[in-house]
C-alpha cells in the first residue's frame, strides 16, 4: 500500500467520533496538568495510560496521550502567565513576558498569544513529522535484528550521556532501568532472574507500575511536601480581561512563531533536547531577530510568541526519532515509548510497513490535537485557569488513587500495588543520590527490545558477538553513538551555559530597572528528578520584570 | 536537622555496593538453562549491566575523592519528613488496599493524610471519601476492572 492510499486510510480513522472525543478529552487534561505547577505533561500521560487499555485501538489511545503532550506545553504557559510560575520547565522563557503583561492588565492578550503561538509551533512540526517520517523510515528499511540493537544502544546512550549533570550516574541510571526490566522469567530460556524466591518479582516488573512510581507519585508527594512546608499558601493569580490578540497582532508575530517554530523543530527532533532547551535558544534567536529587542522581558508579544512556539514545535519534531527509528528524544516521548509497546506498537521503519495505517494515524492525530488546541484554548483556558486556585489538597488524593487504581488495572494483580509502593521508596534514595530516574525508566523500556534483538542476532550469528561491529550499519550506528553523545554532552553543555548567561543577562536587567524580585520558595529534594521539571516548576521564575513594588 | 550528603561518593559507594552483591549472587538468582536451545546465556545482560554499574560507581568514587568534583545535597529534616511521611502512608495505603479493599483504604489514609497537611474543614474530606467510591465504581462499571475490594463493598 502506497503512502498516499494509508494517508486517506488514516484520515478516515482519526476523525472517527470516538478520536476526536478523545483528543478534546486529552487537550483538556493535558491543559489542566500542565498547567499546575509541580505537576507536568508526564503525569497526565501516566495517569490516561491505563486508562487507555480499554480503548477499542491502539492508536486512539495513542492519539490521546498525544493530545495531553500537546494541551500540557500549551498549559504549561497559563500559570506562567498569571502566577509567574511555570507549570512545566518548557514554559520558564513564558514567563519573561508573559508574566509582565498580564501585570499591565493585559492577561488575555498574554494567553492569547501564547495559544496562538502553541498552535503555530505545535501545527508547524506536526506538517514536518508528515513529510519526513516517510523518508527517513525508508532510508532505515533494510534494518536486522543486529541494527535493532544497535539503535537500542544509540538510543539509551544518548538519554544517558544528556540527562543530569553527571554521565557516569546517567549511565549508571540506565543499566540499573535495563537490570530492573531483567528480573523476572526470561522470554527465551525460561529461566527465573533475580527473583530471590519472591512471587512478586517471578513475573518481573512490569513498566506500568514503574512508571507510576518513579514518575506521578513522586509529582505528587514533592507537591504534597511543599503544600506542607508553606502550610497551604496560594499564589495570587491574575484576574483574566476581555482584551484579546488582534489581527495585526497576530501578523506582527507570525515571524517570531516561524523563526521559533523552525529552530526548535530542528533541535526537537535531536534526542536529548527537550522543549525546556529549545525554549531560549527560540527566545534569544527571536530577541536579536526582532525590531524591538528592548521590549523582550518588558511584556513582548514576540517575546511570548518566541516561547511558546519553541515547546509546542519540540512535540511533533521529537515524533520524528521515536516513530521512524524508535529512540525517544526525551522522558516524555520515552513514556510514548513505552504506551507504544504497552500497545503492542513496535515504532521503528517497520511500523510504516506493517502498521502504516496505524502510524499515520498517529501523526494525523497529532495534527489535528493541534489543529484543535486553538479553539479548544479559547473556550477554556478561562475555565482551566480556575484550577491553579483550586487547594492542592482537593487533586492530590484523586491523582493518587488514579495512580494506584491503574497500575492494579494494568494486570489486575496486587502485585503492581506492592511493586508501586517499593519503586517508590528506592525512587526517593536515587533522589537523595541524585540520579536521575529519566534514564533508568528508559533502560526499562528499551530492555526488552535490546534484549529480544541481541538474543536473535546471537540466534543467527552462531554467538558471534562481534557481528554488531562486523555488520557494516550496525558498527557505522554504534560509533555513531559514540561521536554523537561526546557532541551532544558538549552542545549541552553549551546550551546550558547559554541559557544561564541569558538568565544572568536577564536578572541584571530586572536589577537595573530596580524592581524586587521575589524570594524562591523553600526548595528541598528535588524529587522528580525528571527533566529538571520540578526545579522549574517548584521557584518562580525571577522574570526580567518581576512584580513591581 | 541537616545533613550535607556527598551525591557522588556515595552513588559510587552505594551503586558499587549493589553491584558487587549482585555479581556474586548472579550464579545462584539467575540458573544456566539444562539444555542448549542456541540462545545466549540468560546471565549475559544482567552481567553487562552490572560490570557497567561496577565501572561508573568506581568512576563516580573517583570524580569525588581524586578529582574533587562533587555535588552536595541537603537534607534537611523539616523539609523532607513530610515527604518521607508521605511516603510511609502510601506503603500503609498500598497493604490496606490489598488486604482490606481499595474504598477502606482510602477513606482511612487520605483523611490522614489530609489532617496532616493542615486541612481542618469537613467539605475536603466529603470530596475525598466520594471521590474514593467514585472512582471505585468508575473503574468497576466504566473499564471493567474490580479494584481489591471486600465482599460488602462491592469485592
Amino acid at each position: 500500500m502506497g503512502d498516499i492510499q494509508m494517508i486517506i486510510q488514516a484520515v478516515g480513522m482519526v476523525f472517527s467520533p470516538l478520536n476526536i472525543a478523545m483528543i478534546f478529552g486529552g487537550l483538556v487534561l493535558g491543559m489542566i496538568v500542565g498547567c499546575i505547577p509541580g505537576l507536568s505533561v508526564t503525569l497526565g500521560i501516566i495517569l490516561l495510560l491505563p486508562l487507555t487499555y480499554s480503548f477499542p485501538s491502539a492508536d486512539t489511545a495513542i492519539i490521546a496521550l498525544l493530545a495531553v503532550y500537546v494541551g500540557g506545553m500549551y498549559g504549561g504557559s497559563i500559570s506562567a502567565i498569571t502566577l509567574n510560575t511555570p507549570g512545566t520547565n518548557s514554559a520558564i522563557a513564558t514567563t519573561f513576558d508573559g508574566y509582565p503583561l498580564a501585570k499591565q492588565g493585559k492577561v488575555k492578550k498574554a494567553l492569547d498569544t501564547s495559544l496562538f503561538a502553541s498552535t503555530f509551533g505545535g501545527l508547524f512540526s506536526a506538517v514536518l513529522l508528515l513529510v519526513c517520517a516517510s523518508f527517513i523510515t525508508k532510508l532505515v528499511a533494510n534494518f536486522a535484528s543486529v541494527e535493532y540493537f544497535s539503535m537500542a544502544i544509540l538510543g539509551i546512550s544518548l538519554i544517558a550521556g544528556v540527562s543530569g549533570d553527571s554521565l557516569p550516574k546517567g549511565v549508571l541510571s540506565g543499566l540499573l532501568g535495563i537490570l530492573i526490566a531483567s528480573i523476572g522469567m526470561d522470554a527465551i530460556t525460561g529461566v527465573t532472574r533475580f527473583s530471590f524466591g519472591l512471587d512478586t518479582l517471578k513475573f518481573g516488573v512490569d513498566m506500568l507500575p514503574a512508571m507510576i512510581a518513579l514518575i506521578a507519585l513522586t509529582q505528587v508527594v514533592q507537591k504534597l511536601r511543599d503544600f506542607v512546608v508553606s502550610h497551604g499558601k496560594l499564589d495570587d493569580a491574575n484576574k483574566i480581561d476581555n482584551e484579546g490578540l488582534t489581527l495585526k497582532e497576530m501578523k506582527a508575530i507570525t515571524p517570531a512563531c516561524t523563526r521559533s517554530s523552525a529552530i526548535a523543530s530542528i533541535l526537537g527532533a535531536m534526542p536529548g533536547v527537550g522543549g525546556g532547551v529549545a525554549q531560549f535558544m527560540c527566545y534569544n534567536e527571536c530577541r536579536r531577530a526582532s525590531k524591538h529587542p528592548e521590549m523582550f522581558g518588558k511584556g513582548s508579544l514576540e517575546g511570548i510568541a518566541a516561547a511558546e512556539s519553541s515547546n509546542n514545535a519540540v512535540v511533533g519534531s521529537a515524533m520524528i526519532p521515536l516513530l521512524t527509528l524508535g529512540i525517544p528524544g526525551d522522558g516524555v516521548t520515552a513514556l510514548l515509548l513505552g504506551a507504544f509497546i504497552l500497545h503492542g506498537i513496535q515504532p521503528g521503519p517497520t511500523m510504516f510497513t506493517k502498521q502504516g495505517v496505524i502510524a499515520y494515524s498517529i501523526i494525523l492525530g497529532c495534527l489535528v490535537a493541534n489543529l484543535f488546541l486553538y479553539p479548544i484554548g479559547m473556550l477554556l483556558t478561562r475555565a482551566v485557569a480556575k484550577i491553579i486556585q483550586v487547594r492542592y489538597t482537593y487533586l492530590a488524593p484523586v491523582i493518587i488513587m488514579f495512580c494506584f487504581a491503574g497500575a492494579f488495572a494494568a494486570t489486575g494483580n496486587t502485585k503492581e500495588l506492592v511493586l508501586v509502593a517499593a519503586i517508590l521508596v528506592f525512587s526517593y534514595v536515587l533522589v537523595v543520590l541524585d540520579i536521575s530516574s529519566t534514564p533508568l525508566m528508559l533502560g526499562m523500556i528499551l530492555a526488552d527490545i535490546m534484549e529480544m534483538n541481541f538474543v536473535t542476532s546471537m540466534m543467527s550469528y552462531d554467538r558471534d558477538y562481534l557481528i554488531f561491529f562486523k555488520r557494516p550499519i550496525s558498527c557505522v550506528i554504534l560509533i555513531l553513538t559514540v561521536i554523537l553523545v561526546i557532541s551532544m554532552i558538549r552542545i549541552n553543555k553549551k546550551v546550558e551555559a547559554l541559557n544561564k548567561a541569558q538568565l544572568e543577562e536577564m536578572q541584571k536587567e530586572h536589577e537595573e530597572t530596580g524592581k524586587p524580585s521575589e524570594e524562591p520558595r523553600e526548595k528541598g529534594t528535588d524529587w522528580a528528578g525528571l527533566e529538571k521539571l520540578d526545579e522549574a516548576a517548584e521557584k518562580p521564575v525571577e522574570s526580567p520584570a518581576d512584580k513591581p513594588k | 536537622m541537616k545533613v550535607k550528603i556527598k551525591t557522588n561518593l556515595w552513588s559510587g559507594i552505594v551503586m558499587g555496593a549493589f553491584s558487587i552483591i549482585m555479581l556474586l549472587l548472579l550464579p545462584t538468582q539467575v540458573r544456566v538453562p539444562a539444555y542448549d536451545s542456541g540462545a545466549p546465556s540468560p546471565r549475559i545482560i544482567p552481567a553487562i549491566c552490572l560490570v557497567g554499574m561496577l565501572i561508573c560507581a568506581a568512576a563516580l568514587i573517583i570524580q569525588s575523592l581524586v578529582f574533587k568534583k562533587e555535588k552536595e545535597f541537603e537534607f534537611d529534616w523539616a523539609v523532607e519528613k513530610p515527604c518521607i511521611l508521605m511516603i510511609l502512608m502510601l506503603c500503609v495505603y498500598t497493604a490496606m488496599i490489598i488486604y482490606l479493599g481499595f474504598v477502606i483504604a482510602s477513606v482511612v489514609i487520605f483523611p490522614l493524610m489530609l489532617f496532616y497537611c493542615g486541612e481542618r474543614k469537613p467539605p475536603i474530606y466529603i470530596f475525598t471519601v466520594a471521590a474514593a467510591v467514585g472512582i471505585f465504581f468508575l473503574f468497576k462499571f466504566v473499564f471493567h476492572v474490580s479494584l481489591p475490594a471486600i465482599p460488602f463493598l462491592g469485592g
